[in-house]
């Protein structure tokens, strides 16, 4: 059997071993039985986490080492650009281009985040509701969730097209004209946000009414008998008890806002000019339209840093206690 | 005096919830909206698609569904012409074999770290996480140019490769909730009589966690067959897609919508079909709370 302080006794505590007194003979065979699990767990766990390693973290790596060259596809070469690519977003013919990225990506997520989150509370707390004929609701706001962004995007683009689309038709009936939804610059971004809170809006709505539906009810109904209003039973009840909920929906939708790009090709492909050109999107033209791998790997460690920092902020939020 | 209160609050309590139905529909008609373009275009004679005012009386007809499979070859900016049924299949062969693969390795994973308490394995966990968060852009970037100096580009493994940086840690970490659930007692218990570690795992364990098994399953394939940036980047003739194929034919210029209705339904109509079948119980759960 392993002598005391191998591999297998330190697994030993890890793994739940209790370490009270007990005869020699069945410690020695505990041990065995603690190496054995130990194996299995390895084993079991391993080729999950190598592939995640090779697949991920080595990836994000070499993208963050690249971003400090000058490699492109095409010409093959590979120098060490240091700090260059970051500067080209600073000064330089592509400088403003990135700039107006970064500022696009704030736009779309802070003002879509801040949409969606309001609009997405307000139906959780309306489909929580105990009503006849909910469970039809709330199916129909899981919907969204289950359809391909793609075949979804298409359709919005066809109902937003400015001639023959179906919201121009009502539009038009309304008085209102037929505005060039996605083709101006002054509607393009606002009617993207829409578009992206078609899925942002049911997503928060349902991970919310869940956290609502399983809250205790006691604090509720003392509230009620108190007399509390009901906005204040909401303020001071319902939201201090789905704060972990929310948070982690809002998380959920600012990475996939962060990331968003069908939406974003299929509908505008970054225009009209650079109108809707959010980083996530740039970072494609750059890389894979232009070829500039190395500059898309620096505008990539850019807009993780962007993401990274309300992510921070969130967490520290959702863990602060009342 | 009470019995007129209690009216007036009866009476505030019907219009407020006149109002939340009034919201109700309004929100449903916004998510049925697209949908419901979809679905009628796609049954909706070509020569229909484009008339203003909408024709929204018409003679249903399949020809949207033979244009769909019969899009004109390399007709798109990116598109490889390899024809729609070619590529839903494509899309399938990626969906099982990357899901294969993330519940294979992502289930065992999962079990380890439930039962695991080790502060590395909580680290793990949040690494896990971190992965699966990140968007797609930051693996695709240098995965691209790792599959080129490889030459795997437009191959099934660059792409099943790709779909485990989200597939492989969203079953795992799932898969260590499930598990978690399920008390240690059980395992001991399974030890005590004699199971080794496997057993205990592929006999006692894994059995209960069937539901969440499911669960993930579905969340995984819906996952993999709706992604489309990384299989925009990496498929080629022999492996797009069918979003990349469909999206390939918003950017054709003659934007076909009666054909593009008719693929997107394709896309749509088998997630839906499989989420009721498989998990009309998980949902009615759900939607009940």
């Amino acid at each position: 059997m392993r002598p005391a302080g191998s591999p297998a006794a330190l697994a030993g505590d890890e793994l739940g071993g209790r370490g009270s007194e007990q005869a020699p003979a069945r410690r020695s065979l505990r041990r065995a039985r603690d190496w054995a699990d130990r194996r299995f767990f390895v084993l079991a766990a391993c080729p999950a986490f190598v592939l995640v390693a090779a697949v991920a973290a080595f990836p994000i790596l070499l993208s963050s080492w690249l971003s400090f060259t000058n490699y492109t596809p095409v010409s093959q070469s590979l120098s060490w650009a240091g700090i260059g690519n970051y500067k080209q977003m600073i000064s330089g013919p592509n400088a403003s281009f990135a700039q107006s990225a970064i500022t696009n990506t704030v736009i779309f997520v802070g003002g879509g985040l801040a949409f969606e989150t309001v609009l997405g509370v307000l139906f959780a707390v309306i489909l929580a509701r105990p009503m006849r004929g909910m469970m039809f609701f709330r199916a129909l706001f899981f919907l969204p969730l289950m359809i391909n962004v793609v075949a979804a995007t298409i359709a919005w683009g066809a109902v937003l097209n400015t001639s023959d689309g179906w919201v121009n038709y009502f539009t038009h009936i309304l008085g209102l004209g037929m505005p060039n939804w996605l083709g101006s610059s002054y509607t393009a971004m606002p009617t993207l946000i829409l578009v992206d809170s078609w899925t942002g809006v049911p997503l928060i709505a349902v991970i919310v009414m869940v956290g609502i539906l399983v809250l205790p009810r006691a604090p509720l109904e003392a509230a009620r008998v108190d007399g509390a209003s009901a906005f204040a039973m909401f303020r001071y009840v319902v939201l201090p008890g789905v704060r972990p909920v929310l948070i982690f929906a809002v998380m959920f939708r600012l990475v996939s806002m962060f990331g968003q790009f069908a939406e974003i090709q299929l509908l505008t492909n970054g225009g009209p000019g650079l109108a809707t050109t959010v980083l996530n999107f740039f970072v494609y033209e750059q890389s894979f339209v232009n070829g500039d791998v190395a500059f898309g790997a620096a505008l990539a460690v850019v807009l993780v840093l962007m993401m990274a920092a309300p992510l921070v902020v969130l967490f520290r939020i959702a863990r602060r206690e009342y | 005096m009470g019995a007129r209160a209690q009216l007036t609050t009866q009476a505030r309590s019907r219009i407020v919830d006149a109002a939340c139905v009034a919201v109700l529909l309004i929100g449903s008609a916004i998510i049925l909206f697209p949908l419901f373009w979809m679905a009628e275009t796609a049954f909706k004679p070509p020569s229909e698609a484009y008339v203003m005012p909408p024709k929204f009386i018409f003679s249903p007809t399949l020809v949207n569904f033979r244009g769909a499979f019969a899009q004109q070859q390399g007709a798109g900016l990116a598109g490889y012409g390899t024809g729609y049924g070619r590529d839903l299949l494509h899309s399938l062969i990626l969906l099982c074999a990357s899901v294969a693969v993330a519940l294979v390795l992502g289930t065992p994973a999962g079990y380890a770290l439930s039962r695991s308490r080790s502060a590395g394995s909580r680290l793990i966990a949040g690494g896990l996480i971190v992965v699966y968060i990140a968007p797609a852009l930051v693996y695709v970037l240098p995965l691209y140019v790792v599959y080129e100096k490889l030459d795997l580009l437009g191959s099934f493994v660059a792409l099943t490769a790709f779909y485990e940086t989200f597939e492989l840690p969203f079953v795992t970490f799932m898969m260590r909730a499930f598990f978690s659930d399920i008390s240690r007692e059980l395992d001991d218990a399974a030890r005590i009589d004699g199971c080794s570690r496997w057993q205990t795992f592929l006999k006692v364990v894994l059995p209960l966690v069937r539901p969440g098994l499911v669960t993930v399953t579905i969340l995984t394939g819906v996952g993999s067959w709706g992604e489309y940036f990384g299989a925009l980047i990496f498929s080629g003739p022999s492996t797009e897609t069918a979003p990349v194929n469909l999206a390939d034919f918003v950017g054709a210029g003659t934007s076909n919508w009666g054909a593009l209705a008719a693929g997107s339904l394709l896309l749509v109509v088998p997630v839906l079909v499989v989420v009721v079948v498989l998990q009309r119980g998980y949902l009615r759960r759900f939607a009940a709370g």
